[in-house]
């Protein structure tokens, strides 16, 4: 064989001055500053603060895990917020995602009318939680509507928010009411995309209507609602201007959920290193759904 | 058993009419292509067979059975989507079976059929899998399998090849033409593609604006073109088509022209002195595009194709078509046959000679 | 239903469902609206109609009392200037924080990139919610408190925007941007002038989101103002509740129609575009 003799090719260097180079880190950091500065370092100094007693004014004080201690073991108020917080959850995302999940479908069709409930519906995402829990808050009142409709039909009017037994459902039913538009408007754009052949195709299956439902329309969109559900219970964990604006909390510790109780031990019971443990606990709450959520966002990506 | 009957079909989405008036007969056992440009209704014409979109007015019958008022999937018939439409949460297998389940087919008897099936078109050892791990041919061939199990009277298929690249396509092509033979049983079949038509086909059905121009065989189609649509819609490249002095139009196929160095090399009743314009050489044929002789430059080219491949860009030739090959269309461009219009037909070649 | 054929009975059955159908229909209307229109008109009712039980559907007196409370003596005008001044600076901010970094996440390699994105991604599940109480005090450290600035600089930097247009940036094709610098344009041009507009929806998305979430901010201002002076409108409308003639919900209802007012004009200017945004961030 004959051997040729190969110039090494010559190198190419791209002219890229150092400016060059900084550019995408000039373009990134003011974002990550912000972020390290608002965000992640606050956190850091938060678990830190969860081993401390503070009160805001005086020294420090470096407790080990007594905050702990004292949030799971020494007073209830803790446990009954996790407790409340966990069954609000619970109810609001089975509620939004029942609601949303049958609205969507019987709003499927382009009409006129359709497209009016569906903005009507969803306008109430759009407001302050504060001016509708205000509104609520008459509907629920004991001489409100909502008792004005039930006299009418002669049934024993309720005490709504003031009863520690159904306050904490009257909080979840606004929730529901507000959130169930925007929850029914992304099923019915995703229903949107589901292709008519896969309909058209069942149809000459001979699919009889329910088991269409519950074998092609649920699984087709069921990436979606566990994305919703995950989405949700974030946002649930999070209840706080509802409860603040309409109960307080109470009555009794019937609605104290978790960042009410981070709220209240540290702006008026001035506990931070309590307020910090708890916050601790909802922290790891938190990251376990987001890194659900983005492992999801992964594996949607390589659906179908 | 399979015979399809549409009476006075009339279809229209809101204002705009797709079909109307339309009759058409396709009978137990045949091969029909439904063929036409995009938008032609073809396809709407096949949803209104299958009832997924039935139609607005008219009657349809399967096998002498009214269908019009029937759910689609209790006329007896499949269909295979253009883009497969398979489920895509269930397995092979599940998708398959899904109509078989919804017929309460009982478990033993559904086994049997799927093994069967699998069997016939090879998915036998992918019946587990999703269909995201299929490739595009396979996905079809479950679409296939989900319409061919449940034993319709009738398929509908509506492009199914058009997502498959184009070797693939060629293969699908004879298996489905075996696939016919096997079954014997009606297929309907939905392209805008004319050379699948033609080489698939008993009987192609071409539309145009919703209206059937012409129902016959491929060589009927292709020899005895009813009007001008037909006529270049079917062949490539399409019909030569001119109009005459009388007002009526003359065609003749690329494909029939001899072309010659001499006035006088052959006997033809249609000769024109023409110029060679641009040659393309496509192997077995070569193609020219020619203007007549004495012609200004913005006139109109006609295509040549010939097996010769002799004459050269801006060569000066003889064009040459036989009485046979040459076809006469009314103002109305339908065709004017020496059989049916005696008349008409000699004065169109009287007309020839003048020309 | 004799002398029916099978076709009329079930055109009977259709038509009776329809109309079954409709009457569910208008009820949901009635169920989402009432609750505004409530608002609304109680704004306007006298405080001694508004204790009446059962309620009046509608005023039987009209009064502006409450908006003469809101504007007068609440002197609202206040809030709302400070809630617009915090939103149009963070939007602004928003800009020109929020999409360079967008831009280089999407388009560019470099060291330590996927670090940084880690840290855009973990905020995500770092709410406010947590981390108040320190970040209240490091501003005490600062010595802004007395400064709108606690509302405004937390809030620039947004995981959301950036993963949002992140993901629209890059599904602008790379020879977009190869075009342009081959047209010798500099990547601060490319950025400007090729691809936020050609991301345009999702960038108006972006600043819709701020506008209504900083509109309605109600958890951040609570625990990061103190002065009254710095308050925004919805601790404003907050503070009727608890003003000493006890629940005037004249007063209340008519500061609720001022604070849903600007986003009712908004959802009816741009009711389909908002609802795309929506629809499009749920989905993603």
């Amino acid at each position: 064989m004959e051997q040729k003799k190969v110039d090494k090719p010559k190198k190419v260097r791209t002219k890229r001055s150092l400016s060059t180079k900084l550019t995408p880190y000039a373009y990134t950091m003011p974002a990550i500053i912000l972020f390290l500065v608002f965000t992640v370092y606050p956190m850091i100094n938060m678990i830190r603060l969860s081993f401390y007693e503070w009160n805001g004014l005086t020294e420090e004080k470096f407790v080990g895990l007594q905050n702990y201690n004292y949030l799971f073991n020494l007073q209830v108020d803790f446990k009954i917020a996790l407790q409340n917080t966990l069954v609000y959850t619970v109810s609001v995302v089975f509620f939004l995602l029942l609601f949303a999940l049958i609205f969507a479908v019987w709003l499927q069709k382009d009409s006129k009318i359709n497209a009016m409930v569906q903005r009507l519906m969803f306008f109430p995402h759009l407001c302050s939680m504060l001016a509708i829990s205000t509104v609520f808050s008459w509907l629920m009142d004991e001489e409100g509507l909502f008792n004005a409709v039930l006299s009418f039909f002669d049934l024993p009017g309720l005490r709504w928010l003031n009863d520690s037994t159904t306050a904490m459902m009257s909080i979840v039913i606004i929730a529901v009411w507000k959130g169930m538009g925007y929850h029914a408007l992304i099923l019915l754009s995703s229903l949107k995309s589901i292709p008519t052949e896969i309909y058209e195709a069942a149809a000459l299956d001979n699919t009889p209507p329910v088991r269409k439902f519950f074998r092609i329309t649920i699984p087709l969109l069921s990436p979606q609602l566990f994305f919703m559900l995950i989405n949700i219970t974030l946002s649930s964990f999070k209840v706080f201007e509802s409860i603040r604006v309409l109960t307080k909390g109470g009555p009794g510790k019937s609605t104290i959920v978790l960042v009410y109780y981070i709220y209240e031990y540290a702006q008026s019971n001035l506990k931070y290193g309590v307020a910090a443990a708890a916050g601790v606990v909802l922290l790891i709450f938190l990251a376990i759904l987001t890194v659900i959520y983005f492992r999801l966002i992964n594996r949607r990506v390589h659906y179908q | 058993m399979g015979q399809i009957e549409l009476k006075n079909i009339g279809k229209t989405f809101g204002q705009t009419t797709v079909l109307e008036n339309l009759d058409l007969t396709i009978k137990d056992g045949e091969f029909a292509v439904l063929v036409g440009a995009s938008g032609c209704g073809k396809t709407t014409l096949l949803r209104v067979i299958a009832g997924i979109g039935p139609a607005t007015s008219g009657e349809l019958y399967i096998d002498g059975e009214e269908v019009s008022d029937l759910e689609p999937g209790k006329r007896g018939i499949a269909m295979v989507f253009q883009n497969y439409a398979i489920y895509p949460n269930m397995t092979v297998k599940g998708n398959i079976e899904f109509g078989l389940k919804n017929n309460k087919v009982p478990k033993a008897e559904r086994e049997r059929l799927i093994a069967e099936v699998a069997e016939s078109v090879g998915l036998t050892e992918y019946l587990k899998r999703k269909p995201n791990q299929l490739s595009g041919g396979q996905r079809q061939r479950v679409a296939l399998a989900r319409a061919m199990v449940k034993k319709p009277k009738v398929f509908l298929m509506d492009e199914p090849l058009s997502n498959l690249d184009a070797k693939l396509r060629v293969q699908m092509r004879s298996e489905l033409i075996e696939l016919h033979k096997k079954l014997k049983t009606t297929f309907v079949y939905v392209t805008h593609d004319q050379t699948e038509a033609m080489s698939m086909a008993d009987t192609i059905i071409l539309m145009n604006k919703g209206v059937i121009q012409q129902q016959a065989s491929p060589e009927v189609i292709y020899n005895d073109p009813n009007n001008i649509f037909t006529a270049q819609f079917i062949g490539t490249p399409p019909m030569n088509i001119l109009k005459m002095s009388n007002g009526c139009y003359l065609g003749y196929r690329p494909e029939k022209v001899v072309l010659t160095a001499e006035e006088n090399e052959v006997e033809a009743v249609y000769k024109k002195k023409v110029q060679i314009i641009t040659r393309e050489m496509l192997g077995s044929e070569t193609l020219y595009k020619v203007r007549y002789e004495g012609e200004k430059e913005e006139a109109n080219t006609f295509m040549v194709k010939s097996v010769e491949d002799t004459f050269g860009e801006d060569e000066h030739v003889w064009l040459n078509v036989a009485l046979e090959n040459l076809y006469f269309f009314d103002k109305g461009e339908m065709r004017i046959r020496e059989n049916d219009n005696a008349e008409d037909y000699a004065a169109c070649v009287e007309c020839l000679k003048g020309e | 239903m004799l002398g029916l054929t099978k076709k009329q009975r079930r055109n009977i059955k259709r038509t009776s469902l329809n109309i079954l159908e409709w009457i569910f229909k208008l009820a949901v209307c009635v169920m989402f609206l009432f609750p505004f229109y409530w608002m609304v008109i109680t704004s306007f009712k006298p405080y001694l109609e508004t204790l009446q039980f059962p309620p009046t559907l509608w005023p039987e007196t009209f009064t502006l009392s409450g908006y003469f409370t809101v504007f007068e003596e609440l002197e609202v005008l206040r809030y709302i200037k400070n809630t617009l001044i915090v939103t149009g600076s963070v939007i602004v901010l928003q800009f020109l924080v929020n999409i360079p970094a967008a831009y280089a996440f999407a388009k560019w390699e470099y060291k330590g990139k996927g670090m940084m994105w880690a840290i855009v991604l973990a905020t995500f599940m770092i709410p406010g919610q947590l981390t108040f109480m320190t970040i209240y005090y490091m501003f005490a450290d600062w010595g802004i408190l007395n400064s709108l600035l606690p509302q405004i600089l937390p809030t620039i930097a947004s995981a959301f925007s950036i993963f949002m247009l992140r993901q629209n940036f890059k599904q602008i094709s790379d020879e977009v941007v190869e075009a342009a610098r081959l047209d010798n344009a500099s990547e601060w041009k490319i950025l400007w002038r090729v691809m936020v507009p050609m991301a345009k929806s999702t960038v108006i998305t972006t600043v819709l989101f701020s506008f209504i979430g900083h509109w309605n901010a109600y958890f951040w201002p609570l625990v990061m103002t103190r002065n009254e002076e710095l308050k925004p409108i919805t601790l404003a409308i907050d503070r009727l509740k608890s003003l000493e003639q006890g629940m005037n919900y004249t007063d209340i209802m008519a500061g609720n129609v001022i604070l849903v007012l600007p986003v009712v004009i908004l959802f009816l200017l741009a009711s389909k575009k908002i609802i795309q945004a929506m629809a499009y961030r749920g989905m993603k």
